[in-house]
């Protein structure tokens, strides 16, 4: 546990971006719980301290001299290294929030972000959500709801199914729908619980493993089908919504750039090569669909987009991993927004004062053998050196000594780069992914470097079986 | 009272004889056993061999100090009556619990032992693993 003085609560060092500029005196909270761990947790940190709001984070055992315990104001152990002890775990959370007068509780990406009753607890307790209402996660962040609202509301959705209490329910699904399918997680992202499923005989195999994949990683083992659409572009569209009534969108990222098991590593901002018919009708649904459920705080729709066909895939009621490269087109910061509506702040702009400006690239920087299936790495970083430079933005958890734990996430680092043009941004990228040094473990900077020397990504021509196809030779090999 | 007899001669004539001829030599003890009856004789302030004395010294048994922590996160409180610092238990007892989200959350002693030291203020808010009490198993 580790307390220090507060600083003054007044609010400073606001930015001067749209989103400031048009507000008054914010009316925000005094001290934050941020319920995450790594990168993100120390993005959530920045933002309160530029609000002028005080910090509590939280941490496991396994992440005791972590960069996030250090920079918030007070941090409190909750439990032992495994996820379900620690990140998860409810009862120590909120009790740290109350133990420490916290008025709000962040809950970043992963964990317990999409966790309607965690969202509930949070309520009962008086401590607000800085995200969307409990209501609202349980009917977008379940999956397979959500495709069932969205239908309601016109949108066009994959072919699917609802949720598949068992293996002989996924087989009739997958009967009717066609293979190939995916079995997806309902209460998932990341890739996590996600599988395809070929032919009949796949599907005891997949059915079990997604569904452990889900439990271990959600608390919630529940899966559906969808349609294959064969290679389709994963297109996603940034929402911000407040609680009195008005609905923006921040233009969409292409995250076609994904590992086999479906984890994006490169995302861009705007997406290339996209007909302004799909553009146009992608902003249209991200934000009727958000109307449709009265959606409030940030959020994305995701997409699959197959030439001019564009199909609701799911929503994420949470923060993105990659919502830098939105923030860079944008010059919003999506975090502040965030905690400025839970606080019951009106956005203050509509949808015609948001004009994005530029490109932006993130590639993440995993600690993982790109030439082993993306295995995890553990260890001890012997040396660690990022990138600077104009254009480029680095929000990362750890440094040259720093621990990389057995059990979490493995994403060390994201690097972002922005561009006037997107030939310029992918310039930079490149130079500062060779300016970068990390020893100690594997990662996946040569991956994301090869990538981005490929003729189809500098044309912009990919889908979301480009990686794994580029992989391929390798592999066979 | 029966009289000791040593050699035919009373106990503490005998005793007396021995202290002189004690008094008139350099030794620091004397010891005689004599019909079942050992007389021992040690020189007023003095010094005991001590390398005899030391290596017939038991070494120093290792303690063995358990030490209580939180398992969940909340305020601690001190149990009532409070526990005390040197305070021997007898056996297991609740020394204080911790509070969180309106639930008592004992820290119980574990077995006997002795208190040597009190982590947690009363009132304090604690984290999982905080450590609240050292206890002397022996």
């Amino acid at each position: 546990m580790r307390k220090t003085e507060p600083p003054s609560n007044t609010a400073k060092n606001f930015s001067k971006s749209t989103a400031d500029k048009r507000r008054g005196t914010p009316t925000i909270f005094r001290k934050v719980l941020i319920a995450n761990r790594g990168e993100i947790a120390l993005r959530i940190n920045r933002a309160c301290q530029e609000l002028g709001v005080l910090t509590v984070a939280i941490f496991s055992e396994a992440d005791r001299d972590s960069l996030h315990v250090r920079q918030a104001d007070e941090a409190f152990c909750v439990g032992p290294g495994p996820v379900p002890r620690s990140y998860l775990n409810i009862p120590n959370i909120i009790s740290t929030a109350l133990v420490t007068g916290c008025d709000a509780v962040h809950p970043g990406y992963g964990f317990l972000a999409e966790n309607a009753r965690f969202a509930e607890i949070c309520a009962d307790h008086g401590l607000a959500f800085i995200g969307p209402t409990p209501r609202v996660i349980a009917a977008m962040g379940d999956k397979a709801t959500a495709k069932r609202v969205m239908k309601e509301a016109g949108i066009a959705t994959t072919p699917g199914s609802d949720i598949l209490p068992s293996v002989e329910d996924a087989r009739r699904a997958a009967e009717q729908i066609g293979y190939p399918v995916l079995l997806k997680a309902t209460a998932g992202g990341g890739g996590k619980g996600m599988r395809t499923v070929e032919s009949p005989a796949e599907m005891e195999r997949a059915f079990a493993s997604a569904t452990a994949e889900a439990e271990a990683s959600f608390k919630d083992g529940r899966v559906y089908l969808e349609k294959l659409i064969v290679r389709p572009r994963h297109i996603e569209v940034q929402v911000l919504g407040d609680t009195h009534g008005n609905v923006v969108h921040l233009g969409e990222r292409d995250c076609s750039v994904q590992k086999p098991s479906h984890q994006k590593l490169v995302e861009e901002a705007l997406a290339t090569n996209l007909s302004s018919k799909s553009r146009a009708a992608l902003h249209e649904m991200a934000v009727r669909a958000c109307q449709a459920v009265n959606y409030t705080n940030a959020g994305t729709l995701e997409f699959l987009v197959s030439g001019d066909h564009v199909y609701f895939m799911e929503m994420n009621t949470r923060i993105q991993v990659e919502h830098p490269v939105t923030e860079m087109v944008y010059n919003i910061d999506l975090v502040k927004e965030q905690i400025r509506v839970a606080a019951g702040e009106a956005l203050g702009y509509a949808q015609r004062d948001l004009k994005p400006s530029g490109h932006a690239i993130e590639c993440r920087i995993n600690a993982e053998d790109p030439r082993n299936n993306f295995s995890p790495q553990a260890g001890t970083l012997s040396k660690v050196v990022f990138p600077g430079g104009l254009g480029i933005r680095v929000d990362t958890h750890v440094h040259s000594g720093a621990m990389v734990p057995p059990y979490y996430d493995s994403m060390l680092a994201k690097i972002i780069a922005f561009g006037e043009t997107r030939e310029a941004a992918i310039a930079r990228m490149e130079r500062a992914l060779r300016e970068t040094v990390i020893e100690g473990v594997n990662t996946t900077i040569d991956m994301c470097l090869e990538i981005l020397g490929t003729r189809e990504f500098r044309e912009g021509r990919y889908a979301i079986d480009f990686l794994p196809n580029l992989l391929r030779p390798a592999t066979v090999a | 009272m029966p009289v000791h007899l040593i050699d035919g001669e009373p106990i503490a004539a005998r005793v007396g004889r021995l202290a002189d001829a004690f008094d008139d030599t350099d030794l620091i003890r004397l010891s005689i056993e004599r019909d079942g009856v050992t007389v021992e004789l040690r020189r007023r302030g003095g010094q005991p061999a001590p390398v005899a004395e030391a290596a017939a010294a038991p070494a120093p048994q290792p303690r063995h100090v358990d030490t209580l922590r939180s398992d969940v996160v909340g305020i601690f409180r001190l149990g009532r009556p409070a526990p005390s610092l040197g305070e021997t238990l007898a056996g297991d007892r609740e020394l204080g619990f911790v509070e969180a989200l309106g639930i008592r959350n004992p820290v119980r002693s574990l077995g006997g032992g002795s208190i040597v030291a009190i982590l947690a203020q009363d009132g304090a808010a604690v984290e999982y693993g905080q450590e609240l009490f050292e206890i002397d198993r022996g």
